[in-house]
């Protein structure tokens, strides 16, 4: 293996050795064509936009596999977003230090900041002990990842304009940074985030601040009317860290709260920023109101101007006099025509309130305060290049494919949070404890496609895989963070099998095409992690199942496993059932949830999974003691798997006389008339006397 | 048991002419006949079979029985046995208080107690079985019957019944069949519960008597198993009559009018008759799926198929189905597929069974919260005890790298802890840490690889448990031997250097002799050495092979010009390995060129010379045990086995001895001579069991065709166990001139349990839930499920109500 390795190695070397000479070569013809010898032009096979979490990690896969890679980044540093947001500083990425355990892979479950690595240390942790840590850890961390590992990134490099081009065959792009320079790439990846605030386009949608740029200090909102247009995590955000200065906060936008211990998904409303639930369920000046954002129109109203036609005896609710204006939410078909937004036009028929007296947001604001979230920056990607719109998440995102290259742009992959529309309010993919493996899983896709090295996988034998399930379904990071989107693949090949990890599994009808690893007649296993069905109250009775029989009814995260005779086509893949990962298998297994996430106990966890398996692979699964194995060696010509690959390959598992005795008590060996104590024990402890006594004086280890 | 018990029961055989149980010229009314001294001897002189009853106390008991007996002298008549009773003394004090059944010729058939043959059907199912002993076979175990259906394989078919006890209706049922149709099929009786099993019946205990039909007439191949049908009605004489005709019968009826008109076969003998059509388009597949349908019917109904072609058929295209219960009117029937045919005659033919299986599913769920695999079980029961790891040094990732490279020998144990062989494993492991502590140089860790698992990744351990072995000069070594207290103590004590090196002959010969590294010895007699030239470069393979086999066999080497020598001394070409198997004990001698033309053969592998050395290293005649089986399984010959009881007698000495001397005759090559010790190894006595179906006299020599078509001979317990009747059986099993005693089972072991299927109890709990999409649908269309409603509020627009936004709190 490591031989072969070594040798595509020494073969990539070879072939980057001339790809160097030919880049010499046309840089000689392009200086000597060009009058302005200063833009060079950089040839790469591998060029990665933006120096973020995604970036980098995709930088440290290049960089591992020895590949010819450059990291562009327009800024001196890298992660910039996190030296702006979240505008509050704390992070809401839990930072769990502590689990009780050693595990590192396991620990990755409940670290969702650090990037992937073997270094094992190379952790978030050591920037901070927070559990949500402050932001300007984050860059630090970056810093420090990028550091240590080594990564080629280039700083204050300005990518202006990404175009196609044709490279030999296949389609390469070129990026022109600030300085006219051209970066000629085989393969990008985007990796620039999301930064680019969401706007919605309404009547008097200038008169609004933006999270980007609102001030941060609560005293700047001392007795203050907000309203935050958004429900999200930024609006909470906000709405928290003034809760205590200003004098109400309302919270506008079309869908209702979603709350992320609800919905499982970690883009819904956090528990760490929703005080504000608290008091507007409490009754304390604080809302949340649903409505369309089109439709509205935000007008400004001038104080003195109502005042003068406000005569009678309204009620008024500011008195302060500092303040020039307010700002009214209406509907913009409530304004006159050609003269909106104009101060000085509004009249009470232009306000809600005037034909609805009980409209709940009929008092005026001081602040109005847009919290959209934000959008990719579609901008810099020309003709062909060019990337479409995913229909999920309002079009803010790209549209990919289930590997995560651009649809329409070969080569071309999105990584990061940009690639989320993969997984939109379903899974992880959006979040850097979700996309670091969905970055590993998308280098593997690019080793087997263009240096033909197949997706790696541990060859185990059959009566191996139970252990090896409950291995990875007890410690792997990947498929439980990436829970319905990244999964094992077993290929079973009778005898033995081949475990894949972390595949992305809407990618299954390419399996083959992706990974390099081809599927026998026996078929395939799936692993993936899975929420439930979520029909019942998140905390109420019945929330939880503790049935095996009942498994598939768990709600909370729990390993599901598909079993499919041949792998599922496209067609398949578009039918499948509705909210379901994967189509409707030839066999499907469920692991009952289990409240400590420990998938390891005999009855209710490893032994319906090893009826499971041996219902797909046909064959007894069962350990046996080697005289078991004895005695079915002689009487069956073919004895069961345990037996054939463990003791009759030399290797039994002999057992005590202790152990005996239980498995007769059940029943479950035959036990042998007369002589019952059987000879292994008995003469055991009189042979280590003799033969431990004679050996200790005189052994000798010479090695 | 049944066996014996007959033998000893047929203590009065005395018989003088044929069975001819066909004839029935019965000149005599039949009637209980009351035989005087005269009459008796006449009967006893005539060529009739007489069941005869000797008493001479008539008491209210005696009477109940007498009328008992005439009511069976007769249903005998039909079968041309005459019943009497004899009240003369002189011949009941010869015959004393039984009854007797007489053989024509006045050969005492057998004799019964009257509590056997309490009743008419008692009388009935025993004479006719004691008639029909010798066509009859009473089978016990699934080898027995595996040897009738291989003597009945492409002649003719082959009745089972299964019987719990003799002399009740079933039985006489039974036996009755097979006075009639005994020339016609093999029958078979079981009264036995392993047979239940293998004929795949779950809970033999509360079967009631069952027949077979086994279909062996038409199976041509040897390995082949005979088809089988179940009898699914009660044993009674008309059922099973019903049965065998519809067994005759084809399986599938083909007729091309309607099917009121029909007549065919299945309309006489009073069964179901099931019509499925068919038309010219589609006939190929319509008559495959009838066929299909017929099987599974097969026994209980008949399949007719209808050509719809012909203009006779007058049913409606709107039906594809008809039935016609025995004695009613046709039904006509719209049916969607095959199993929803099947089900309409299986819910009407066991309709009072269904209800006991849907109890028996209740509980074959609740039993899959058994543990059904020994090891996990027996993990289990120890659940409340801690082990006490004391003497292990527990490994962790800040540990592991220096341990294993300061000690000399490291040996590391990987494990899971919900592996249960792990954990069963850890128990034996401990037992060898405590055995070795105060050995020196030696130390036993272990490391839990559910929680480190970046060692065990990087020591590349995918199975579990598994041993490594860390020298701190050599690359680690994988424990490759039995996962069990003595092999690996033997294993951590035998770690010698491998090879060794020797430099001279007075070496060779010490090291040979045991000397050198004597206290060795104990544990592996065995010694090899490779013997090589200093220009022969191939001496490298033999190393990297000497250092796999580190621990397992002690290995020598020399590496002289004085290795000629020693080659020349045994008349082998160099290289050369000689097998040493103790002091005093001529080695062997093996030419390793002589084996391989093409020097590149030779040094291709050290793999090939490492299998090539455990050949060489076995015994010629092993004594097998839990432990060492597998290596000689590996040889792939036939195992002459053996088996010898628990004490060591002159007996057994000498069988072993007849054993050696047959082996050095020549005459054993084609299999592999081999004895196993039930005393030593008592699992020995199941295996014996299960290849005759008894536990024969010991010793016991059998031949068990392991490898090669799974047929086991058994050596004549009668012929003395010598040399040369050994060798004369042996060629007469070559010959196909001996009987197999038994089959090995050659079916593959499948799933223990059966399948707790999630996708059936989705589709039955929540329908659609499971399903596919139809293409039509689009997602989230479907149904106002709330997840559908859950998933699809995320794409649902702004709303664009030009109401004033509502007041929506929710």
């Amino acid at each position: 293996m490591t031989e072969g390795a070594a040798m595509v190695r020494v073969l990539m070397e070879l072939v980057l050795a001339i790809l160097c000479l030919l880049s010499v070569v046309s840089r000689v013809l392009s200086v000597s064509g060009e009058h302005y010898g200063i833009n060079k032009t950089h040839h790469h096979d591998y060029c990665i936009l933006g120096a973020g979490p995604a970036g980098l990690q995709m930088g440290y896969f290049l960089s591992r596999s020895h590949r010819d890679y450059i990291i562009l980044e327009r800024n001196t540093g890298p992660g910039s977003f996190f030296q702006r947001y979240p505008r509050h500083r704390k992070l809401i990425s839990i930072n769990k230090i502590y689990t009780g355990r050693q595990n590192k892979e396991f620990n990755l479950r409940h670290d969702w900041n650090s990037l992937l690595s073997d270094q094992p240390d190379l952790l978030f942790q050591r920037v901070s002990e927070d559990l949500y840590p402050h932001a300007d850890a984050y860059p630090l961390y970056l810093s420090m990842f990028e550091r240590e590992l080594g990564l080629r990134v280039k700083y204050a490099t300005d990518i202006g304009k990404v175009r196609a081009a044709d490279f030999t065959g296949s389609k390469g792009y070129i990026l022109t940074d600030q300085h006219g320079a051209d970066y000629k790439c085989r393969v990008l990846f985007v990796c620039t985030g999301l930064w680019v605030p969401q706007q919605v386009d309404f009547v008097g949608s200038d008169l609004v601040e933006g999270y980007e740029s609102i001030p941060t200090d609560p005293e700047d909102y001392k007795n203050q009317a907000v309203l935050i247009l958004g429900k999200g995590n930024s609006a909470f955000e906000t709405a928290q860290s003034i809760l205590g200065r200003a004098s109400r906060i309302h919270m506008y936008s079309p869908s209702p709260v979603r709350l992320a211990w609800k919905t499982h998904y970690v883009g819904d409303l956090r528990a760490v920023n929703n005080e504000l639930l608290d008091t507007y369920q409490l009754k304390s000046l604080d809302g949340l109101v649903e409505g369309g954002l089109e439709d509205i129109a935000i007008v400004r109203r001038g104080q003195d101007g109502g005042k003068s036609r406000r005569t009678g005896g309204k009620k008024r609710t500011v008195k302060s006099t500092e303040r020039k204006e307010q700002f009214y939410l209406t509907l913009s078909e409530l304004l006159d025509n050609r003269n909106s937004n104009k101060s000085g036009n509004i009249t009470a028929e232009n306000l809600p309130g005037y034909h609805d007296d009980n409209f709940s947001l009929r008092q005026p604001y001081d602040r109005v305060i847009r919290c959209l979230g934000f959008r990719f920056n579609f901008s810099i990607y020309d003709g062909s290049a060019r990337l479409l719109h995913s229909s999920c998440a309002r079009g803010r995102l790209p549209a990919l494919t289930a590997w995560y290259e651009g649809r329409g742009t070969p080569n071309l992959f999105v990584l990061g949070t940009a690639a989320h529309s993969r997984d939109y309010r379903m899974s992880a993919g959006g979040f850097i404890h979700g996309f670091r493996y969905t970055v590993r899983a998308v280098h593997k896709v690019l080793e087997q496609r263009y240096h033909n090295i197949a997706w790696p996988a541990t060859r185990l034998s059959t009566s191996q895989l139970l252990s090896w399930i409950l291995k990875r379904v007890n410690e792997a990071s990947g498929p439980y963070q990436m829970f319905g989107v990244l999964g094992d693949v077993i290929l079973l090949q009778g005898s033995h099998c081949e475990y894949l990890e972390e595949f992305p599994v809407q990618a299954m009808p390419q399996l083959s095409t992706l990974s390099g690893r081809l599927v026998s007649e026996h078929g395939l296993l799936v692993l993936v992690m899975q929420y439930g069905l979520n029909r019942t109250d998140t905390l109420g009775p019945g929330r939880a199942e503790s049935e095996w029989t009942k498994a598939w009814k768990s709600n909370f995260l729990h390993p599901v496993i598909y079993y499919y005779r041949k792998l599922p086509t496209e067609k398949d893949m578009k039918q499948r059932p509705v909210g379901w990962p994967l189509p409707r298998p030839d066999a499907v297994h469920h692991m009952v949830e289990d409240f400590l996430t420990e998938w390891d106990q005999p009855i209710s966890h490893s032994q319906p999974l090893r009826h499971f398996l041996e219902h797909c692979l046909q064959t007894d699964l069962r350990a046996f003691y080697a005289e078991s194995c004895f005695r079915l060696s002689l009487t069956s010509r073919k004895p069961p798997l345990f037996c054939q690959q463990g003791y009759l390959n030399k290797q039994g598992f002999v057992g005590n006389s202790h152990l005996w005795q239980h498995a007769r008590e059940a029943g479950l060996m035959p036990a042998h008339q007369g002589s019952v104590t059987p000879a292994g024990d008995g003469t055991f402890s009189e042979f280590l006397t003799h033969a431990g006594a004679a050996v200790t004086s005189t052994i000798n280890f010479d090695l | 048991m049944c066996r014996y018990s007959v033998y000893t029961l047929v203590l009065l055989l005395f018989l003088l002419g044929f069975i001819s149980k066909h004839h029935s010229k019965s000149t005599n009314p039949s009637k209980l006949l009351d035989l005087s001294a005269q009459s008796f001897r006449q009967i006893l002189q005539s060529s009739r079979t007489c069941f005869v009853y000797f008493g001479k106390h008539v008491n209210p008991g005696i009477e109940a029985f007498l009328e008992q007996l005439e009511m069976s002298a007769h249903a005998l008549e039909d079968y041309g046995i005459m019943v009497g009773k004899v009240r003369n003394h002189i011949i009941f004090n010869k015959y004393s208080s039984t009854l007797i059944a007489l053989d024509q010729g006045a050969e005492v058939l057998r004799s019964f107690d009257v509590d056997t043959v309490f009743d008419v059907n008692a009388i009935v199912s025993h004479v006719l079985f004691s008639v029909l002993f010798n066509e009859v076979r009473y089978v016990h175990t699934p080898a027995e019957l595996l040897a009738v259906e291989r003597a009945a394989r492409g002649t003719r078919d082959v009745v089972m019944g299964h019987i719990q006890v003799l002399g009740l209706p079933e039985h006489r049922a039974l036996m009755e069949a097979a006075f009639v149709y005994g020339t016609k099929y093999q029958f078979v009786q079981t009264t036995g519960a392993p047979l239940l099993k293998h004929m795949g019946v779950a809970d033999p205990a509360s079967v009631p008597a069952r027949l077979w039909f086994l279909h062996c007439s038409g199976v041509t191949h040897r390995s082949e198993p005979c088809p089988h049908t179940l009898m699914r009605k009660p044993l009674t004489t008309i059922n099973i009559h019903t049965f065998l005709q519809l067994m005759e019968a084809p399986l599938l009826v083909e007729a091309s009018v309607d099917p009121e008109e029909v007549n065919v076969v299945f309309s006489h003998l009073n069964v179901p008759v099931l019509f499925l059509f068919t038309q010219s388009e589609t006939m190929q597949l319509d008559r495959d799926t009838a066929q299909s349908v017929a099987r599974r019917l097969r026994g209980e109904v008949g399949v007719v198929l209808i050509h719809r072609d012909n203009l006779g058929v007058k049913t409606a295209l709107k039906y594809n189905a008809v039935y016609q219960l025995p004695q009613e009117e046709v039904r006509y029937l719209s049916l969607k597929n095959t199993d929803e045919v099947v089900n309409l005659f299986r819910e009407q033919l066991e309709e009072e069974e269904e209800a006991d299986e849907d109890e028996g599913d209740e509980d074959q769920w609740s039993s899959l919260d058994v543990l059904d695999d020994e090891v996990a079980e027996s993990v289990y029961r120890d659940r409340g005890l801690t082990l006490d790891t004391d003497s292990l040094s527990e490994l962790t990732d800040q540990t592991f790298s220096t341990a294993v490279t300061q000690s000399r020998l490291m040996v590391v144990l990987f494990y899971l802890k919900w592996d249960a062989v792990s954990m069963a494993f850890l128990q034996s492991y401990l037992e060898v840490a405590e055995a070795l502590e105060g050995v020196g140089g030696v130390e036993l860790g272990s490391v839990d690889c559910g929680e480190w698992t970046v060692i065990c990744r990087d020591q590349n351990i995918t199975s579990f448990p598994s041993v490594l072995l860390y020298h701190s000069t050599h690359p680690p070594q994988r424990y490759r031997g039995m996962l069990g207290t003595t092999s690996l103590h033997r294993f951590l004590l035998s770690q010698v250097p491998s090879p060794v090196f020797l430099s001279s002959s007075a070496e060779v010969l010490s090291f040979l002799e045991g000397d050198l590294y004597n206290t060795h010895s104990t544990l592996t007699p065995i010694r090899v050495l490779g013997l090589y030239l200093p220009t022969d470069t191939d001496v490298l393979v033999f190393e990297e092979a000497a250092q796999s086999l580190r621990g397992e066999i002690i290995l020598g080497l020399f590496v002289h010009e004085e290795a000629q020598r020693w080659a020349d001394e045994h008349s082998v070409m160099l290289p050369a390995l000689l097998v040493s198997r103790g002091s005093g004990i001529q080695p062997e001698a093996h030419s390793l060129s002589s084996s391989s033309s093409s020097t590149s053969s030779t040094s291709s592998t050290s793999q090939d010379l490492l299998s090539q050395i455990q050949r060489f290293t076995l015994d010629p005649f092993p004594e097998l045990g839990v432990e060492n089986l597998p290596g000689y399984v590996e040889v792939g010959k036939p195992l002459l086995v053996l088996f010898v009881g628990g004490e060591e007698s002159v007996e057994v000495l000498q069988s072993l001895e007849e054993m050696r001397k047959a082996q050095s005759t020549g005459h054993l090559h084609s299999s592999l001579p081999c004895w196993i010790h039930l005393g030593r190894t008592p699992a020995g006595r199941s295996v014996l069991e299960s290849y005759l179906g008894f536990v024969p006299p010991l010793p016991a020599l059998v031949l068990s065709q392991l490898n090669t078509g799974g047929e086991v001979f058994h050596f004549p317990p009668e012929r003395p166990l010598l040399a040369a009747e050994i060798i004369q059986w042996l060629q007469r099993v070559q010959n196909g001139q001996e009987p197999p005693a038994g089959m090995i089972s050659d079916e593959a072991w499948g799933p223990p349990v059966p399948f707790y299927n999630f996708l059936s109890v989705m589709d039955e709990e929540a329908p659609g839930y499971a399903a596919q999409r139809s293409h039509k649908t689009k997602p989230g269309a479907k149904r106002g499920s709330e997840r559908g409603a859950e998933h699809n509020s995320p794409q649902t627009s702004p709303q664009t109500s030009p109401q004033p936004p509502p007041h929506t709190e929710l």
